[in-house]
């Protein structure tokens, strides 16, 4: 099969096969986040509500720009709760600071200029935190994507429309996954 | 023990814009009528311009009975009930008069005859599934020299648009040919009404000014209109609103035959040993009266008509007056007037005055005025843009998710974009179902005790096809004129309406109908049911001048036919 | 700082609403010492009560405290102009827990207390004590109904509670000022509206024109009768001729 490509059909064809390849796997920590344990309260709506801090690693060559989803596939609806969606992150960045600004006024920390937040389940472009009804402890799904474009991103998206818009343009993703209980509580008087 | 009454020829239950106008004829002929109307009487004193009072605490002045009936409500018999806060109509002599829109449209010829029109032009097939739709038992034709009295008697300003063949597209070109013009021109347009009626010509359409039941210069020595704003769910300050209370109800008074009982609760309609009405009961202040009569039109909306038939139960009607057919409640709907659509332009529109009547309206998509041919639906819609808005309104205003709903971010984006907004009234063809019905709820009841009415219906395919047709179109409509963003609004649920329609169907057939083609039970020949509960379909309007012409035509009918009807 | 004379002043106040029913205070204000750090650090845009020494009729003077401070972030003020607690929102809606809206009482007292409870145990301190951000943020998970579910004691979801203050500060904000707010018509003044008359010209509606701002109350001619604006609804009499 290769003997009968031109040499512009070769590069073609490996170029192609590139971007056919499955992304790249991403490691996603956090200096306060924990793989499978409990998140801090304040990260939590029972706590400051603010977005806890994230790293990552393993990113290829070709990264642009990365994105963040977190949201919770375990809400009784067909699809996960989102909690927050960030794009336009710098490609230099190697994560997220921990409390992201809710004002819209406020400037990004410098390592993360140009971060655009977009439109939770809470229908506000902020993280918002677990809140989950008591009873049963929740998975917090905290999606990292690298991707290999600047692309034009409008503020706002919802994780939806993010992720129609980067299709194609994912070369890295991974995740992060922690949990979060709240317990049924004595009415308080 | 209740209080016997001397009796009187005739009793109307319910003084709003359906009782409010038989009054009037039947006093002119020399009847003997009392009318019972659960509320009492209020005045320009009491139609201050007060948003809170008006439009947010719901007329605390007003007696409040049919907030204490407010009817529960499920999509469909599976489905649980909820029960709404609050009752859209009012009690009061003149009735939701007192405050109502005062749209005042007639019906188009192609309502009257919706099974013979869509099988001539579309086939059997084309008419939707589960409909219980009959053509009503008079056309348009009939009924027109009963609009044109209403429309003459009471005050309606408009602008013909087919005068017996004649069209002009001042008016309406899809209007069914009138004998003579309107009494009054329309109400004036404003600058953003106007830009909209260029918009639509643009675009092809026949833009003109809605008719509205309201004076728009001075007649019968009330005021003009004085746009100030307050009109929606508010009352005219000036008289110059004409519902039943400054028109009809005190020219029926000044004939001497005409009484009129408020704070007559009514709660049931008796019948004698042959099976005929022979007088109303009713408290005040929890007394008991009864009021013999020898003729009754009950007149006291949709809900509490079908509700006071079924609560009527004697052995001749086991199970509720005139219902041996189990007719009553069936073939209901309420208006699919729900789904407008709000714009946001780029410029202030100074739409802070003016009143939902005053607007400009595009018939083209109503009924089959376009042709169907490659549609999956029959009927369409009315588009109605008009001027008017309140501050608190404004400050709830939609931000078209560019802002959140408080805060500095919003306060900005309602400084700057206030005066940017307006809502469409979008009124739709709704068609009655096997499916949508009332009845007794088995468990809600009102203060007395009584259970009341459960509303069981959802809009079917058909309307939601219609909705998204004409939310398309008003859409169009926005842009074409400048709109920078438009918001579709739910089409919402069959919840307690304004617009309601059946529950007592007017046809010639006793088997489907329970009244006549003349609005008298088929049962009870002399019980007349009056309102939009005897109308079979809506139309693209709102159903008030029709529902008032069968009103005068049908206590016409009861004055030629004293002797046979009456004694 | 809360004066001895407003204290007096509030502990006997009586509730003025048309039906004439004595108001019961659930608690007395002396019962409820002041805070004990409320002198010193406090955020930025302070407010006491609705305005000094203003009598209340249904709140206590903390309630109305932690009202005002949750009002001064719904409609803050700020560079355009002032906003719901200038103009009188709080005073509204007291005015009306004693009238009309008696029946939403209850339902102060319970998302107060809640409000407040929450704040302490999700963001550390008093809510009057947080900085504008982190109250920002809490009434967010309070709107969102985020709030339920975190013990503070909110009756069924906290979105209820913050939606009901919500409605009631837009009407304090920009009803007709005879009902107490819209002071000074702050909220006519943010909206842009040309305020209330009793004719309107064809020319006050051509697009481009600004009707020259009219400030007076319905209720500042003797066209209307101000008697039925605070009827109880309850009363199945009123507005009956005599």
């Amino acid at each position: 099969m290769f003997r009968a490509l031109s040499t512009a059909g070769l590069v073609s064809l490996f170029a192609a096969m590139a971007i056919a390849q499955a992304p790249q796997a991403l490691t996603v920590t956090s200096p306060t986040l924990k793989a499978g344990e409990t998140i801090p309260r304040d990260y939590t709506a029972d706590g400051k509500n603010v977005s806890p801090p994230l790293q990552w690693s393993g990113a290829p060559a070709p990264t642009k720009e990365f994105a963040v989803v977190c949201d919770d596939p375990d809400v009784p609806m067909p699809q996960p709760f989102v909690h927050w969606v960030i794009y336009k992150i710098p490609g230099t960045a190697k994560g997220l600071p921990e409390n992201i600004p809710i004002d819209p006024a406020a400037a990004m920390p410098a390592d993360v200029a140009g971060a655009v937040q977009g439109t939770s389940g809470f229908r506000r472009p902020i993280y918002r935190g677990p809140a989950p009804p008591p009873g049963k402890p929740h998975h917090y799904h905290f999606t990292v994507y690298a991707i290999d474009a600047v692309l034009d991103l409008k503020p706002g998206l919802t994780k939806a429309e993010l992720l129609e818009a980067i299709k194609g343009h994912v070369v890295g993703e991974g995740e992060l996954v922690a949990i979060y209980e709240r317990k049924p509580s004595a009415e308080q008087p | 023990m209740a209080t016997q009454l001397n009796g009187a020829d005739v009793v109307i239950v319910g003084l709003g814009a359906a009782g409010g106008i038989a009054a009037l004829p039947l006093a002119e002929a020399g009847l003997d009528v009392v009318g019972l109307e659960a509320g009492t009487r209020l005045t320009r004193r009491d139609f201050a311009p007060d948003e809170i009072r008006n439009n947010v605490r719901d007329w605390p002045q007003a007696v409040q009975k049919t907030n204490q009936e407010v009817p529960t409500q499920r999509p469909n018999a599976g489905a649980p009930t909820t029960r709404a806060s609050s009752h859209p109509m009012m009690n009061g002599v003149g009735g939701t008069t007192l405050h109502y829109w005062a749209q005042s449209w007639r019906l188009n010829p192609w309502d009257f005859k919706v099974v013979n029109e869509t099988v001539r032009r579309y086939g059997r097939s084309r008419l939707p599934a589960g409909t219980t739709i009959e053509d009503w038992p008079l056309d348009y034709e009939e009924l027109e020299p009963y609009y044109d009295k209403v429309e003459w008697e009471t005050g309606v300003a408009g602008r013909a648009g087919n005068i017996k063949g004649a069209l002009s597209p001042a008016g309406n070109v899809f209007e069914g040919p009138r004998q003579r013009d309107y009494p009054m021109p329309p109400l004036r347009g404003t600058g953003f009404t106007d830009l909209m009626a260029a918009a639509a010509r643009s675009l092809g359409w026949q833009p003109f000014a809605g008719p509205a039941q309201i004076n728009s210069r001075s007649f019968q020595e009330r005021s003009a209109c004085l746009y100030h704003g307050f009109c929606n769910r508010g009352g005219c300050h000036v008289d110059a609103k004409n519902g039943t209370a400054v028109t009809t109800i005190p020219r029926a008074e000044q004939t001497g035959r005409f009484r009129v009982v408020t704070r007559a609760h009514v709660t049931a309609i008796d019948v004698d040993a042959r099976g005929r009405v022979a007088a109303v009961r009713y408290l005040t202040d929890g007394q008991e009266f009864v009021q013999p009569a020898r003729a009754v039109l009950l007149a006291a909306y949709t809900y509490e008509n079908v509700r006071l038939l079924l609560l009527s139960k004697s052995r001749a009607f086991p199970s509720g007056l005139s219902n041996k057919h189990s007719q009553v409640g069936r073939h209901y709907l309420s208006h699919a007037q729900g789904g407008g659509v709000t714009a946001l332009f780029p410029f202030n529109l100074n739409t802070w005055y003016g009143l939902p009547a005053q607007g400009t309206a595009v018939d083209d998509f109503a009924d089959d005025n376009f042709d169907h041919g490659s549609l999956d639906f029959i009927g369409g819609g009315n588009l109605w843009v008009y001027s008017e808005r309140r501050p608190i309104g404004a400050a709830n205003m939609t931000t078209f998710g560019r802002a959140p709903n408080w805060g500095s971010a919003w306060k900005a984006f309602v400084k700057e974009n206030a005066d940017r907004v307006n809502t469409s009234y979008l009124q739709k063809t709704t068609l009655p179902y096997e499916s949508n019905y009332l009845d007794l709820d088995p468990e809600a009841k009102d203060p007395l005790g009584f259970p009341v009415i459960r509303i069981t219906a959802d809009y079917q395919e058909n309307e939601r096809r219609i909705n998204t047709y004409i939310q398309d179109r008003m859409e169009q409509w926005y842009r074409a004129a400048g709109a920078i963003a438009v918001q579709r609004n739910p089409l919402g649920t069959m919840g307690p309406s304004t617009h309601t329609y059946g529950g007592t169907r007017m046809g010639d057939n006793p088997e489907t109908n329970v009244v006549n083609r003349w609005g008298f039970s088929h049962e009870v020949p002399n019980l007349g049911v009056l309102g939009g509960s005897v109308m079979g379909t809506s139309g693209a309007r709102n159903p008030t001048l029709t529902l008032q012409a069968l009103a005068w035509r049908t206590a016409d009918h009861l004055v030629k036919n004293w002797k046979s009807i009456g004694e | 700082m809360i004066s001895r004379r407003a204290l007096l002043k509030a502990a006997g106040a009586v509730a003025a609403g048309a039906a004439g029913a004595e108001v019961t205070r659930a608690e007395g204000i002396a019962d409820t010492p002041a805070p004990a750090s409320a002198a010193a650090d406090r955020p930025a845009h302070d407010h006491d009560q609705a305005s000094p020494r203003e009598p209340l009729e249904a709140l206590t003077a903390e309630e109305a405290a932690l009202l005002t401070a949750i009002v001064a972030r719904l409609i803050p003020a700020d560079l355009n102009g002032p906003g719901a607690v200038e103009a009188g929102a709080v005073a509204y809606i007291d005015r009306a827990l004693a009238g009309s809206l008696a029946s939403s009482r209850e339902a102060y007292r319970r998302g107060l207390a809640a409000v407040e409870r929450y704040a302490r145990s999700s963001r550390g301190g008093s809510f009057r004590e947080l900085t504008p951000v982190d109250q920002d943020s809490l009434l967010i998970d309070v709107e969102t109904g985020a709030a339920t579910g975190s013990g503070a004691g909110f009756d069924g979801s906290s979105a209820a509670f913050f939606a009901l203050v919500r409605a009631h500060t837009w009407q304090g904000t920009f009803g007709d000022p005879h009902y107490g707010g819209n002071r000074e018509y702050i909220g006519w003044n943010l909206v842009g509206y040309p305020g209330v008359r009793t004719a309107v010209t064809a020319d006050d509606q051509r697009l481009g024109v600004v009707p020259a701002p009219l400030r007076r109350s319905a209720y500042d001619t003797d066209m209307f009768t101000k008697a039925t604006a605070r009827v109880d609804p309850r009363d199945p009499h009123h507005g009956d001729p005599a």
